[in-house]
């Protein structure tokens, strides 16, 4: 398991923090609302078939005081592009998760020759007002981002179990505030608009379980991409890594390596 | 010490049921609850209470600000304030207050607050809330990641617009404006005195001491659960290198005067629990958005200002008799209620009591026997505490003979004696409780 690194973009001079492992071409992952819970099962797989790069957003966990700094999609965009020139990567592809998924999408239609593949998973950024979802922030303080799970209970034992209460609790809290930053009041972030723009083979994957978006809504992502698949994961919730790591890592390993869309087994819980 | 008059003015007909057959008080609250004919007559007894308070001789009269809920029915506290100030003379207007990172520009807030300050003679009190999660979040659509920038933002460039006599370009992070010239200016020069209504976060002391602002702890939890957060604050202010004054804080309480403490209960009890029971039903998914507490705040434990979640929650286990002695409530006789006063100014050091009188649906009588008992009886007991501070933090008006009043209405009465003589021909006064109070 790699550790977490630090790196100072070139240009840009922030300080990104990254897990980086595996060998082959290179594939840019980009977490979600709730961060990254360190290197985690889905990398670890795909780090098995690439050179997996997964750096925090500015803002979410360690580099949450740089959440000043960004304001603006163009903000994101450029600060992932100072990454690129930093590592020496001039052509990734890229897999974004939730809120990733929207950075993913922007960062591939404003820098389109930087894009080899593209997956989006679970991606945040339209909103359809017939298939809002639930608030993903009006949330119980007990569980902030039970919600993002397609059942509550899997938060305590995917997210909060093994970390220290007050500093997981803050850092939960912290993720949210970064992802409101960008999509409060209503995750619609003007990124349909972008979307024809994209030239990379693109997979939609959207989830059977997911609360707070809705699996429909992958449909219309897809109908704005030119060369790309929609397909939906059942039984995943919108933290979909967490809950189906394998599953998640095979779409994405079968896309980028193989242009094929795979139709992975996914795991069934327990009955809490 | 200075006593002011506050009402939330909260919705008076919700249903029994509420707790269990409603969500939420606030942002999703069930509009058909509202009545606006009803509301009219709510809102002209609720401004009838100020009034009152007023002519009993209170220092001030509070008004504030929330929208989309049944807990507080001023969306827009300058509309009620510039009704006071044309209907009333002598008393501060208490604005706690305009929660100034709503707005865009914010050079509107300076401006509305400069009209108070010049319609009323210079009898403005300006309170800048950060605003409650449920308000600002939620029914305004503020973003919660960037409310406090935007909260210091507001401030910076009203205090400048106030003061500045000159044409200034503001180029801010939230607002640009190329040329910031309000009219009309207040009379306060450079501003009225400032009051900061907040919770527990260090950010806001340490802001209050750096600007010498009035922090108002507005708690419905009570004086004791209070203290150790304005104990926290006193030495925060000594840290800092403020010299103590006790008019540097306020504090609201809640206050039930009556004959004795069986009259007490017997008046006000039923309103109490409506508030408590109703008024405060907040659901938890609206009281802290993400980003609205800074990670300061969520590192010392402090939770939400307003809501059930504040501590307020243990009221709806507790007797009438337990909500006085964990201090939710003064509540007996006008000694009674004046040695507990005391009981506050010692416990927390605070020369400004905000203090309410009437709570959730209590009717007009039953809310001036209260506040007449307690301008009368009580106030004159425990005035003089802290007499050796000056108050900086009280307005600064026009001499009395400056001071321009509304010309009469021919066929109109208006004021207490006309107030009374209409609660006298509706033969409304309450069972227990004396037509003209207690002590004319």
């Amino acid at each position: 398991m790699p550790d977490l690194q630090t790196v100072t973009t070139q240009p840009g001079n922030r300080e990104v923090y990254y897990y980086r492992a595996g060998s082959g071409e290179p594939l840019l992952f980009l977490h979600g609302s709730i961060g990254l819970t360190g290197w985690e099962e889905s990398l670890e797989i795909l780090s098995q078939s690439f050179d997996v790069i997964a750096p925090f957003h500015p803002g979410w966990g360690p580099a949450k005081e740089q959440l000043t700094d960004v304001s603006t999609t163009l903000d994101l965009v450029v600060h992932y592009d100072d990454l690129l020139e930093t590592l020496g990567l001039d052509r990734v592809s890229v897999a974004g998760v939730s809120v990733g998924g929207w950075i993913a999408a922007e960062f591939a239609a404003i820098m389109r020759r930087r894009v080899d593949k593209l997956v989006l998973i679970n991606p945040l950024g339209i909103w359809d007002e017939a298939n809002p979802g639930e608030d993903f922030f009006a949330q119980s303080p007990a569980s902030p981002t039970g919600v993002q799970f397609s059942d509550s209970d899997l938060r305590k034992s995917l997210l909060v179990e093994g970390r220290d209460g007050l500093e997981a609790m803050l850092q939960e809290a912290l993720d949210l505030r970064a992802t409101a930053k960008f999509l409060w009041p209503i995750p619609d972030s003007g990124v349909e608009a972008h979307l024809p723009r994209i030239g990379a083979p693109t997979l939609v994957v959207t989830s059977g379980g997911d609360r707070v978006l809705p699996a429909v809504l992958g449909d219309r992502w897809q109908a704005s991409i030119a060369e790309s698949q929609a397909t939906v994961l059942p039984a995943a919730g919108h933290a979909a890594q967490l809950e189906q790591p394998v599953a998640v890592a095979e779409l994405i390993r079968a896309w980028v390596a193989d242009s094929t869309v795979a139709t992975p087994e996914v795991k069934v819980f327990a009955p809490a | 010490m200075k006593f002011h008059w506050f009402n939330l003015m909260p919705w008076p007909d919700l249903p029994d049921d509420f707790r269990e057959t409603h969500n939420s008080v606030w942002v999703d609250v069930d509009s058909r609850l509202y009545d606006p004919v009803r509301g009219h007559e709510v809102y002209n007894d609720y401004l009838d209470m100020l009034e009152f308070a007023a002519d009993q001789g209170f220092d001030g009269i509070g008004v504030n600000e929330h929208h989309q809920n049944a807990y507080g029915m001023m969306p827009s506290p300058q509309i009620m304030a510039a009704t006071l100030a044309r209907r009333t003379r002598d008393v501060s207007i208490l604005l706690l207050g305009q929660s100034i990172a709503y707005y865009n520009p914010p050079t509107r807030v300076a401006e509305e607050m400069a009209m108070l300050d010049v319609m009323s003679g210079g009898r403005l009190i300006a309170g800048f809330p950060a605003g409650t999660s449920m308000d600002g979040n939620y029914a305004v659509g503020v973003n919660p990641a960037t409310l406090r920038e935007r909260y210091q933002e507001a401030h910076d460039l009203i205090k400048k617009a106030w003061a500045e006599p000159d044409v200034f370009a503001w180029n801010g992070k939230y607002h640009k404006l190329r040329y910031v010239n309000i009219w009309p200016r207040p009379i306060q020069y450079p501003s009225p005195p400032v009051w900061i209504p907040g919770g527990g976060s260090i950010e806001t002391w340490d802001f209050c001491a750096e600007n010498e602002y009035n922090y108002s702890y507005l708690s419905f939890s009570g004086y004791l659960r209070a203290e150790n957060l304005m104990q926290g604050f006193w030495q925060r202010m000594e840290e800092m290198g403020q010299d103590f004054n006790p008019y540097q804080g306020a504090f609201a309480q809640q206050v039930c005067v009556a004959n004795n403490m069986a009259e007490a209960q017997e008046l006000y009890e039923e309103h109490i629990r409506y508030f408590f029971e109703r008024c405060l039903h907040v659901s938890p998914t609206f009281a802290d958005a993400p980003g609205y507490r800074t990670e300061a705040t969520i590192r010392a434990g402090l939770q939400a200002q307003v809501g059930l979640a504040g501590g307020s929650a243990r009221a709806l286990d507790l007797s009438w008799d337990e909500l006085i002695e964990e201090g939710f409530i003064l509540a007996g006789s006008p000694d009674d209620v004046a040695q507990q006063m005391e009981k506050v100014a010692d416990t927390l050091n605070v020369g400004h009591i905000v203090t309410l009188m009437h709570f959730g649906n209590m009717p007009l009588e039953k809310t001036l026997y209260n506040t007449e008992l307690f301008a009368q009886k009580v106030i004159p007991q425990i005035k003089d505490k802290f007499s050796e501070y000056e108050d900086k933090w009280s307005p600064h008006p026009l001499p009395a003979a400056d001071m321009r009043m509304p010309r009469e209405v021919p066929g109109r009465e208006v004021g207490t004696a006309a107030l009374r003589a209409r609660l006298a021909s509706e033969q409304a006064v309450p069972e227990g409780a004396p037509a003209g109070g207690g002590g004319d």
